[in-house]
């Protein structure tokens, strides 16, 4: 067998390898809660036999995200970056071919699917708390919930945050898929930028408009 | 067993192919069929949604936009695997600046590397029409530092409200800056909306303002002006062992069933970029070619010409907002048009908007997570001022021996080697490379001074290696015995076989590429035209 066709057939079985470990890593659990249909995009070339069990305890990620998102946010805004979260986390693709531009002479492959873990992470937080504090997390006050946050977050790199994709704790993965939206840069700018939107060419020549009084 | 019959084959179908396929259609009555080895990749129609994907997760946005068993080795980071309906040009930024007139001429003017057979004046015309072919939005820079025959075909693209204040940044600096030229519609053109700034030009437009060769081919193949074959691999070229004609183009279908395929023409046109089109001539080897053909000068897959760059980020007393438009930049050729002195150093300047350092972080100074409003807070004061970047190409001298050869181990399901790159300087320019990038350093930190800020960070080239928009392997020249192609991209051994765009270059300049390739493409259909 020539290199090639070596290098063509380990593709085809990582890619497989992957949504299988993926899938095999969820099987037997039961979800407390599923969104089906709710990922803001659909990947185009599911592999067949490859479905995935989607979504998070509401409860829990609510709490977890009152913990983490600014609370100028309001209740609504909040519920809208879990919900957006939770889309996007139900509409990855794992092992989707990576954008391979210039500096890329190989093919690479999206990492396996991150929400088992991250379902694990939620299921540890409320052991935690129950076991350290007596009391399920989401009961705890907010800044309980910190302290057991900065616990599972200890030794996480601090100088940025990561994409959302390799969050290494669902409580990170909630906030950068926030801090990524265009919405929350303009909240951290106060004008209204809206990067990562399509927007009006001209409107580019203006200094960025203030959004004092705005909700992101 | 397939066979096609055409006046002209064009192997490949990138953008160099798109645009000459787009002039010979329009001048000659010829029969003309494109042969493409992949497919056609992502619609217009698909790309918003590969877009959120990209943006959502890194996806690519180009399905089935390559072959995973024709591939490149070696040092290949100017390679993209892409090989599909209009190849890497489907994914690239759009950034369209000419050479400078000094490119052409730089053995008589510097005394480094070698003088191309024409002058930037001779390409002035087919750049015109490379731009008006893609759509080009530019600004017109001081005459004498940005020479040209005739207005850009499309006004510039704004300097946005952060482009603004960098350019009276870089005035300051004594550095005259101007709206980078860019193949993307700053006003509808074309059928195809103005741009929308949705800041993914690289890897792909949603809105189809920026100019992809999926475009050219699908308005030829509705008029019928060309025959497009895809997911046909050409394998050789055969030539008359009498004449040196080529006389057939044999190869397979990259389908499951692989059927041969010959491909029959009165004129060939490689048009299949830096590594395949040298790759296929060395590929074509036979008993009176042993090096391959076109290759009496025994320089097929030589003199591979790239460039290198120093990147830095600069902190500016100054606000700047993140993301009005992330990927449009300034551009100087101030350091590009430099007269002859003690040492050579040419390079181009771009400078962009920034969000580096003022992104949000887990952790506060004293390494404490911070969480909700803490969060936010420290954003808001890490997100004031401004952030530069500021990128500078340099020029590389390319070394004969800065070769593509066939490596016999790596092969496709063909059987066929497949090629290995290896980027070498030559001696002058690797000893003065470690000036030169001290020269730019002292360039990125006056200018920092200038404006009153800092030098947030520098860095080099990804793994030092000198082959950004590649080029080379099929140089042209007067000469048959020191070049594989003429003036005008015929090859000096086989009259009716020529090599177009990015091969035939001696060098590779201090900017990015594209509009040189297709502009020296446009010029070599011009002479098929005449037959």
């Amino acid at each position: 067998m020539s290199e090639q066709k070596h290098t063509a057939n380990r593709r085809s079985f990582l890619k497989l390898a992957g949504t299988l470990a993926a899938t095999a890593a969820v099987g037997g659990c039961e979800l407390e809660t599923r969104i089906p249909g709710n990922a803001a995009t659909t990947a185009s070339d599911r592999i067949p036999g490859s479905e995935r069990l989607t979504g998070f305890d509401p409860g829990l990620l609510s709490a977890v995200g009152a913990a983490v998102l600014p609370d100028e946010l309001g209740e609504q805004g909040r519920q809208a970056a879990i919900t957006s979260f939770v889309a996007w986390a139900d509409g990855y693709d794992p092992v989707a071919e990576e954008m391979h531009g210039y500096g890329y002479s190989d093919i690479r492959y999206l990492p396996a699917d991150p929400s088992p873990a991250w379902r694990a992470q939620l299921t540890a937080l409320d052991l935690l708390a129950r076991r350290s504090r007596q009391t399920p997390f989401g009961q705890l006050p907010v800044e309980a919930r910190r302290e057991l946050l900065t616990i599972a977050l200890d030794g996480v790199r601090g100088d940025r945050l990561p994409a959302p994709l390799t969050a290494p704790h669902i409580a990170l993965a909630l906030l950068s898929h926030w801090a990524s939206t265009g919405d929350a840069w303009d909240l951290a700018l106060g004008v209204k930028v809206q990067t990562g939107n399509c927007r009006v060419l001209g409107d580019a020549n203006a200094k960025p408009l203030p959004i004092t009084g705005l909700r992101a | 067993m397939k066979t096609i019959d055409a006046d002209i084959v064009i192997i490949g179908s990138g953008i160099t192919a798109a645009l000459m396929a787009a002039r010979l259609a329009e001048t000659t009555k010829r029969s003309i069929t494109v042969i493409e080895a992949g497919k056609p990749t992502t619609p217009l129609a698909d790309r918003t949604k590969a877009r959120a994907r990209f943006l959502a997760y890194g996806e690519s946005p180009w399905k089935q936009d390559h072959l995973d068993d024709q591939n490149a080795y070696g040092s290949t980071w100017g390679f993209s695997p892409s090989m599909t309906v209009g190849g890497l040009a489907m994914h690239w930024g759009g950034v369209s600046p000419r050479y400078s007139p000094e490119d052409f001429r730089l053995k008589s003017l510097y005394g480094v590397g070698d003088d191309w057979p024409f002058t930037y004046d001779d390409l002035d015309p087919f750049y015109q029409e490379a731009e008006e072919r893609m759509g080009v939005a530019g600004e017109q820079g001081p005459v004498a530092l940005d020479p040209r025959g005739k207005p850009y075909p499309l006004p510039p693209l704004p300097v946005n409200y952060n482009l603004k204040q960098l350019q009276q940044f870089a005035a300051a600096a004594g550095i005259a800056a101007w709206s980078t030229p860019s193949a993307k519609n700053s006003i509808p053109r074309d059928g195809r909306a103005q741009c929308q700034r949705c800041d993914t030009c690289y890897p792909v437009c949603p809105t189809g303002a920026k100019y992809s060769p999926d475009f050219t081919w699908n308005a030829l193949e509705q008029a019928s002006k060309i025959t497009l074959v895809t997911q046909t691999l050409v394998r050789r070229l055969v030539s008359d062992p009498k004449t040196g004609a080529i006389i057939q183009a044999t190869g397979n279908r990259t389908d499951a069933d692989g059927e041969a395929v010959t491909i029959n023409a009165k004129t060939f046109v490689l048009a299949a970029g830096f590594t395949w089109s040298p790759h296929l001539l060395l590929l074509s080897r036979d008993t009176a070619h042993p090096q391959g053909l076109a290759n009496r000068s025994g320089l097929v897959g030589k003199y591979l010409a790239g460039h290198r760059n120093v990147n830095a980020y600069l902190t500016l007393p100054m606000e700047l907002y993140p993301g009005i438009n992330a990927q449009h930049s300034l551009v100087s050729k101030q350091f590009m048009r430099v007269p002859r002195s003690g040492r050579y150093l040419r390079h181009d300047l771009r400078l962009w908007e920034s969000s580096v350092g003022r992104e949000p972080r887990l952790r506060d100074d004293t390494g404490a997570p911070l969480f909700g409003n803490a969060m936010l807070s420290d954003w808001r004061t890490r997100a004031k001022g401004a952030t530069a970047r500021v990128r500078a190409y340099y020029d590389v001298i390319p070394d004969k021996e800065s070769t593509l050869t066939l490596d016999s181990k790596r092969t496709n399901r063909f059987g066929d080697p497949m090629p290995t790159l290896a980027f070498r300087d030559d001696p002058v320019s690797a000893a003065l490379k470690p000036w030169q990038e001290e020269q730019i350093a002292t360039l990125f930190r006056t200018m920092a001074k200038a404006g009153k800020g800092q030098l947030l960070k520098m860095e080099n080239s990804v793994n030092d290696l000198g082959q950004e928009h590649p080029t080379g392997g099929c140089r042209m020249g007067d000469d048959p015995t020191t070049s594989v192609v003429d003036r005008w991209g015929r090859a000096h051994d086989h009259e009716n076989l020529w090599i177009a765009g990015a091969p035939t270059q001696p060098s590779a300049s201090c900017c990015n590429g594209t509009l040189t390739f297709a502009a020296n493409g446009l010029r070599t259909a011009s002479a098929i035209a005449k037959g």
